[in-house]
C-alpha cells in the first residue's frame, strides 16, 4: 500500500529517485538542494539502496560524471542550486546533444552577488535554450511524481532526453508536506528500467559525439527539435498513466484554478502558487472573478495549451520569479513567452508582468490583492500601463 | 559488497614481435604527417586491445581523429569536454561497477583510458583529472604530452618549455626567450596527492615496447593509474615530421625527459643515458628554440642537469625554477 508521509521537498526528491532506482548519483553540497543528496547518501550507505554514490568535485563534475554513467547505460542522478547551477553549463548542450536522458533536480537558489540564500528561479531559468527538458513542482507530493515523470518521458526511445526538475529553494525543499509514497511495484509498472540504445560498449563498439562538419550540424539540431514537437503527446500519455498508476489528478501541462468563469488571471510557477490559491479564494468571495494558470513544465512550453486557457481572459498577469534584464518585457522570462503564446488569439487579454519572489522574498497575500487591482485597471482600459510592476516598491 | 567485476588480465609483450598486431587505431584519421600523439594512441589502442573504452577530451586527438562523424577507432570512444575527462570517465566506470553489482552487465570489465593532451590534464582538466585519481576508479589516464595547445594553432601550455616560440608567447625585443615560464612537472604534480594511485610511469612514442608493457601493467591494478607520454609534435616544435621518432628519443638521451616507473613511494628509473648529450643537441632541430641566445640556453641546460642528478639519485625530480 502507498504511504502517506510528511516530507520535505528534498525528501520527496529522495525518494522519488529512489523509487526510480537511480544507479548512479553524484553530489556536490550546495544548499539548498543538498539535503536530497544527503537523504540518498544514507539511503546508499545502509543498503536500501543499489547504487555507485560518487562525490563530485563540483557541479560541472557532477553533469560531467552522470553524462559518463547514462553513456555506458545506467539511470544517473545529479542536482544543483543557484550558481552550481550555472557552474555547470558547459556541460548541459553535451547532454542534451547527445541524448542521455539523466536527471537533475533543482531546488532553486537566487543567484549570486553574493551570497543570497534565497529560491528565485533565475537559476534553472538560464538553462533554457540547452535542450533540457524543464518543469517546476507546488508542493513536495509534485517533486516526488515529477521525479518519475521526468526519467519517464526522458527515457522515452523517442525522446531521450535530460530533464531538470525544479522545486523552490527553502519554501519547498525545507518545508514538510503530507505526500502519498507510491510503493516500489507502482514506480515500476510506470517506470521501466532504463535501456540506453547504443551504450559504451565493448562488445558493440561505438563512437558517441564525434565532431561533424558546419553542414551536419544544422541536420541535428533539427532533430532535436523535432523531438520537441513530439514531446507534449508523450507527457499528455505519461500524466495519464501516471494519474492512473497513482490515483493522481495532474494536468499534463497547465494547473488551472478557478479558470472557468475567470476575467482575469495569474500565470505563476513554483510554490507561490500556493498563497496566490489561497488568495484567490479570497477575492472570489469578494466577487472578484480571478484564476491562475500555473505551468508544470517551461520547456517544452505548453503553447496552444496555454493559448487555449486564456480564451475569454480580459487581463493576464505574469508573476515572474527569475530575471531577464533588459528584455523585451524589461523584467523576466516568462512574459515574452505569454505575449507570443497569445498572438494568434483573436481576443487576446492584456498581458502585463509582476517582478516578484526574487532574491528569496516571498510574495506576501496582501501582494496579489494589488496586483488583481493593476489586472483589473487594465481589464477596464483594454491596456496595462507598464510592462512589468515591481512587486513590493509601488511609490518608491 | 563482494562482486566479481571480471577484469581484464594483460600480459606484457617480452619483444617487440610480441606486441599485439591487431591495430585498434586504424587508418582513416586526418593528422599531420609525423603526428607524435597519433602514433602515441595507436600504440595505447594496440597495447590495450579490443576490450577497451576510450575518453577523448577535446584536443588534437578528438578534432583531428573523429572527424565528420567517422573515427578511426576500432574500440568504443566517447568525446568529453577539454575540461571534464576525468570526470565523464569517472561516471562511466561507476556505471559498470554499478550494472556488474546489480546482474545487468555480466561481460568483461573494459578497459577505461582517458587519453588527454596536456591541456586537459594539468591545465583546465587539471581538477576532473585530480578528482578521478582521488576518488580511487578504475581508470587510466594518459596524457599525450606534446607541448602545446596545436589544436587551436600551437599555444602555450603548462608543459611548454621554457624559451619555447608559441603563438601565445612569440619572441620579441621586450621578451626575447618567447616563453620564460618553466614547464609543471606532470608527474609529480600527480604523485604528490593522490593516496588512491597506485602507479604513474612515464615513456615516449620512441620507446613502443616500454610503451606497450606500462600500458598494460596500468592496466592491471584495480584502481587509479596515470601515465605521462611524450609525443612530439612537427608542425608546433618545427621539426622534419620525419624525425618525430628521433626527437622523443633526444628528449631521452639529453635529460629533458626521464623514463621511470612509480609503485608503493618507489621511483625506477630506465634507460639512464651513462653520458646525457647535451641540451643543445635536442634544440637546434627545433624551431620552435631557434630564437634562443646562448644564455638562454645555458639557463636551460641549468634546468635539464638538476634533473638529471635526481635522476641519478633515484628520487623524485624537481619543478623549482632554476635561478
Amino acid at each position: 500500500m502507498a504511504q502517506e508521509k510528511m516530507l520535505t521537498g528534498c525528501s520527496a526528491a529522495a525518494t522519488g529517485a529512489k523509487l526510480a532506482e537511480v544507479e548512479v548519483i553524484c553530489s556536490y553540497p550546495i544548499r539548498p538542494y543538498t539535503a536530497i543528496m544527503m537523504e540518498l547518501a544514507k539511503m546508499v550507505a545502509n543498503g536500501e539502496l543499489k547504487a555507485e554514490f560518487v562525490h563530485g568535485e563540483g557541479e560541472h563534475a557532477q553533469v560531467s560524471i552522470v553524462l559518463g554513467a547514462s553513456a555506458a547505460g545506467a539511470r544517473a542522478y545529479t542536482g544543483s542550486s543557484g550558481v552550481g547551477v550555472t557552474y555547470a553549463m558547459e556541460v548541459y548542450s553535451p547532454m542534451s546533444g547527445g541524448r542521455y536522458p539523466v536527471q537533475m533536480a533543482i531546488a532553486d537558489r537566487a543567484l549570486d552577488p553574493p551570497g543570497d540564500f534565497g529560491s528565485e528561479h533565475t537559476d534553472a531559468m538560464s538553462t533554457r535554450g540547452q535542450g533540457w527538458l524543464l518543469g517546476w513542482a507546488r508542493t513536495p507530493q509534485e517533486v516526488l511524481d515529477n521525479t518519475l515523470i521526468g526519467y519517464r518521458i526522458g527515457e522515452d526511445q523517442k525522446v531521450m532526453l535530460p530533464q531538470m526538475t525544479c522545486q523552490d529553494g527553502y519554501f519547498l525543499s525545507h518545508i514538510a508536506d503530507k505526500v502519498n509514497v507510491p510503493e516500489l511495484a507502482q514506480a515500476r509498472e510506470f517506470l521501466p528500467p532504463f535501456k540506453s540504445p547504443h551504450p559504451l560498449s565493448v562488445a558493440c563498439p561505438v563512437s558517441h559525439s564525434p565532431q561533424i562538419r558546419p553542414d551536419q550540424g544544422a541536420p541535428m539540431d533539427a532533430q532535436r527539435a523535432a523531438v520537441y514537437t513530439d514531446v507534449p503527446k508523450i507527457i499528455e500519455k505519461a500524466t495519464a498513466e501516471y494519474n492512473k498508476i497513482m490515483g493522481r489528478n495532474y494536468d499534463p501541462f497547465l494547473e488551472k484554478y478557478k479558470m472557468d468563469d475567470a476575467e482575469i488571471a495569474f500565470f505563476i510557477q513554483g510554490a507561490h502558487a500556493n498563497t496566490c490559491m489561497k488568495e484567490i479564494d479570497k477575492m472570489r468571495k469578494q466577487g472578484v472573478k480571478v484564476g491562475m494558470i500555473r505551468p508544470r513544465w517551461i520547456i517544452p512550453w505548453p503553447t496552444q495549451y496555454l493559448a487555449e486557457a486564456c480564451a475569454g481572459l480580459k487581463a493576464l498577469g505574469v508573476i515572474e520569479t527569475s530575471t531577464c534584464y533588459g528584455g523585451s518585457m524589461r523584467g523576466g522570462n516568462l512574459a515574452p513567452e505569454v505575449r507570443a503564446s497569445l498572438y494568434d488569439l483573436d481576443d487576446r487579454p492584456v498581458v502585463t508582468s509582476f517582478m516578484g519572489g526574487l532574491g528569496g522574498e516571498t510574495i506576501w497575500p496582501e501582494e496579489f490583492h494589488s496586483m488583481a487591482k493593476v489586472l483589473t485597471q487594465a481589464a477596464k482600459d483594454k491596456r496595462a500601463s507598464q510592462y512589468t510592476y515591481w512587486v513590493g516598491f509601488e511609490g518608491k | 559488497m563482494k562482486v566479481d567485476y571480471k577484469f581484464q588480465k594483460l600480459e606484457p609483450a617480452k619483444n617487440f614481435k610480441a606486441i599485439n598486431k591487431a591495430e585498434m587505431y586504424v587508418p582513416g584519421h586526418r593528422t599531420c604527417a609525423g603526428c607524435g600523439p597519433a602514433l602515441n594512441y595507436r600504440l595505447v589502442a594496440k597495447a590495450a586491445g579490443p576490450d577497451t573504452i576510450f575518453i577523448g577530451p577535446t584536443g588534437c586527438m578528438y578534432v583531428a581523429n573523429a572527424s565528420y562523424l567517422c573515427t578511426p577507432y576500432a574500440v568504443s570512444l566517447i568525446h568529453a569536454q577539454i575540461t571534464n575527462g576525468g570526470a565523464v570517465a569517472s561516471g562511466i566506470e561507476a556505471a559498470f561497477k554499478v550494472l556488474a553489482q546489480k546482474g545487468k552487465y555480466t561481460g568483461v570489465f573494459p578497459n577505461i583510458i582517458v587519453m588527454a593532451g596536456d591541456g586537459g590534464t594539468v591545465d583546465i582538466g587539471l581538477q576532473a583529472m585530480s578528482a578521478m585519481l582521488y576518488r580511487n576508479h578504475k581508470v587510466l589516464f594518459i596524457c599525450y604530452d606534446n607541448e602545446s595547445y596545436a589544436n587551436t594553432g600551437i599555444q602555450v601550455s603548462p608543459t611548454s618549455p621554457y624559451g619555447a616560440n608559441t603563438t601565445f608567447t612569440p619572441p620579441g625585443k621586450e621578451i626575447p626567450e618567447a616563453n620564460v615560464l618553466f614547464p609543471k612537472y606532470v608527474p609529480e604534480l600527480v604523485i604528490g596527492g593522490h593516496p588512491a594511485l597506485k602507479y604513474v610511469a612515464t615513456t615516449t612514442i620512441a620507446h613502443p615496447l616500454d610503451l606497450t608493457n606500462k600500458v598494460r601493467k596500468a592496466l592491471s591494478f584495480e584502481g587509479p593509474t596515470f601515465l605521462h607520454m611524450l609525443a612530439p609534435c612537427p608542425k608546433g616544435w618545427k621539426f622534419d615530421e620525419k624525425l618525430s621518432r628521433e626527437m622523443a628519443k633526444l628528449a631521452v638521451e639529453t635529460g629533458m625527459w626521464s623514463l621511470f616507473e612509480w609503485e608503493n613511494g618507489v621511483y625506477k628509473y630506465t634507460n639512464v643515458p651513462k653520458t646525457y648529450k647535451p641540451i643543445s643537441e635536442y634544440m637546434k632541430n627545433q624551431g620552435r628554440f631557434s630564437h634562443l641566445k646562448a644564455e638562454h640556453i645555458a639557463k636551460m641546460q641549468a634546468f635539464v642537469d638538476e634533473r638529471i642528478a635526481k635522476v641519478k639519485a633515484n628520487i623524485a625530480i624537481p619543478i623549482a625554477t632554476p635561478r
